[in-house]
């Protein structure tokens, strides 16, 4: 048997086993299908009704320049042009307006009741001179915002806690210094713990899609097999993420802590629940560094705006980045 | 005379400003039984850990059959830890067919079965296993892959008396089949009914070593208990004095 082939198996045999212990167990099988669901159908509950009737209007310059900022219930937001388009054809926004002293160009959705009704208002208070532009586009539902957003987060924690808890678990009971003990190297250890995972993770992601989509009718204009990409790369980058942080930490509630510390910023600044376009330039810059942040903006593109590979390559190129470093960190630092 | 299988010069460890293991020296003979004893932290199982390869020496080195331990000297140990955990939720033959697959050329599964007596419980979860089930178990996997010397760190704390006979007879049987065994234990009983050699060791040095009767002999105590217990008794330095 050549020496590849001696590895593979050595590998195939710890995957193996790793995949028999994670489906006998259950409680916690049941609990990474049952947790995103529930989640998805009470959102769906609280969501299902309409929209709150806020104005929100998108300005590419200063809002003190508009008289529209002075009418209450008007909420004011800051983008650039091309975002703020994006918005509008998706009826976030409600009115986009570029403006300078002497002119102001303007977009409404022509499908938007919301952006005739601002029309109205805008044509009425403002005295410069106007230019009307417009886009098209449906609504879209926070519940359409937010499924791509529970599908990341849920390949997040399957991801991180089902590699950087486990390995830790491993060590500290001391079943890494008996494999230590046999022919098996670090690096297939490693890689078994990464193919398992994924494989849960990818499998897991695609039930939960499949099981709500079926049964809610939110929005999927792109390609399912782009999507099953974007949850194998953002799964990878993840437990490679997991993995670094498993690769020396002998202590559950050390690698508790320092989980934690990596899902509490990406589950409010990678845009799960919310959108970041009106917070500060840093912390959209601060999230540009996080792998969530990635998964969902290409989720979200290939979900809403059927975006093809092309348009989401940078955020997987991102994610592949996130993999390589992790697994070299991972393989270099790894202590059984 | 048997061929010598591991030899042991000058072997240190320290760990920061923790002096483990102060200088050993001594020689393992092919198809002996070799007992590492000693009280609680003379050393014994980081002495183990560095003969298993798995603790690199601070100093001195280990020689297998007169040469430096082989690239493959995994394959030519099997070892059976004091506290072994296993994967939860598999069962023993999850765990024997897991192992198998570490190695070139493992012992037939059906084979391990019979001598180890794994019938009975070969498809329980582990973590449902009696402590003389799981020890067998261990031992089992440690001799998965057929290997011709056999790490015992205290293979029978903590089991019935029972259990533990059943343990020496499978211990002997290894013996019988020409396995070089090293092992630790806190049973004296048990030192002096399987093991050929002793090394008894105390804050990482060697305080004795020879074969079980001449220890007692020299001593002259009744037994191996009484000789330990005299040597990490209060009266160690005096005792040690007394024998050197």
């Amino acid at each position: 048997m050549s020496r590849v082939a001696r590895s593979l198996k050595r590998t195939m045999a710890i995957f193996h086993a790793r995949n028999l212990e994670y489906l006998r167990d259950r409680a916690s099988f049941g609990w990474n299908l049952v947790f995103p669901v529930l989640i998805v159908f009470a959102l769906a509950l609280v969501f299902s009704g309409p929209q709150k009737s806020i104005f929100t209007v998108t300005v590419t310059t200063h809002a003190n320049q508009l008289e529209l900022a002075q009418f209450p219930g008007i909420d004011i937001q800051i983008a650039e042009r091309e975002k703020a388009l994006e918005r509008l054809s998706r009826q976030q926004t409600d009115l986009v307006i570029e403006a300078s002293e002497k002119e102001i160009n303007y977009w409404i959705n022509q499908n938007s009741a919301a952006g005739a009704i601002l029309e109205k208002l805008l044509r009425s208070t403002e005295t410069r001179t106007l230019s009307r532009g417009q886009t098209d586009g449906a609504a879209i539902r926070y519940i359409d915002w937010v499924i791509p957003g529970i599908l990341g987060m849920n390949v997040m924690y399957s991801a991180l806690w089902g590699v950087g808890y486990v390995v830790v678990r491993y060590r500290q009971s001391g079943y890494l210094r008996r494999l230590k003990a046999t022919p098996l190297t670090k690096f297939e250890f490693l890689i078994a713990q990464v193919i398992s995972r994924l494989l849960v993770t990818v499998v897991a992601s695609c039930i939960v899609f499949a099981g709500t989509h079926l049964l809610l009718d939110y929005k999927m204009v792109g390609s399912p097999g782009l999507l099953l990409l974007i949850a194998l790369l953002g799964g990878l980058s993840m437990i490679t993420v997991g993995l670094a942080i498993a690769c020396r930490t002998e202590s559950k509630e050390f690698a508790d802590g320092l989980l934690n510390s990596i899902t509490f910023p990406m589950l409010l600044l990678s845009g799960v629940w919310f959108s970041l376009d009106g917070s500060p330039a840093w912390v959209q810059g601060v999230a540009q560094i996080l792998p969530l942040t990635h998964i969902l903006q290409a989720a979200r593109a290939v979900m809403l705006d059927n975006a093809g590979l092309l348009d989401i390559s940078l955020n997987l190129a991102v994610l592949v980045g996130f993999s390589v470093v992790g697994m070299l960190l991972s393989t270099r630092l790894f202590k059984w | 005379m048997p061929e010598v299988i591991l030899e042991v010069s000058n072997l240190k460890k320290s760990y920061d400003n923790v002096v483990a293991v102060a200088g050993l020296d001594f020689k393992i003979k092919k198809g002996q039984c070799f007992g590492l004893l000693g009280p609680n932290g003379a050393g014994k199982t980081t002495t183990l850990a560095m003969l298993e390869g798995i603790e690199i020496p601070s100093e001195g080195e280990i020689r297998y059959k007169g040469n430096f331990l082989p690239r493959n000297y995994q394959e030519l140990i099997g070892i059976q830890f004091q506290a072994t955990a296993l994967q939860d939720f598999l069962t023993p033959f999850d765990n024997l067919k897991l192992f198998s697959n570490f190695y070139d050329h493992p012992s037939p599964m059906g084979e391990l079965i019979l001598k180890f007596r794994l019938d009975d419980f070969l498809h329980r979860d582990t973590r449902r296993l009696s402590g003389g089930q799981r020890q067998r178990l261990l031992l089992a996997l440690a001799l998965v892959h057929n290997p011709e010397i056999v790490f015992l760190d205290e293979p029978t704390t903590g089991l019935d008396p029972r259990s533990r006979r059943d343990l020496w007879d499978i211990v002997k049987e290894l013996k019988a089949e020409g396995r070089t065994l090293i092992l630790t234990t806190h049973y004296m009983e048990e030192a002096e009914i399987l093991c050929d050699e002793l090394l008894i060791l105390s804050v990482g040095r060697t305080l004795l070593e020879g074969t079980p009767d001449q220890l007692v002999k020299n001593a002259n105590v009744d037994n191996l208990d009484a000789l330990f217990l005299s040597l990490t008794g209060e009266d160690l330095v005096k005792t040690q004095e007394v024998i050197t």
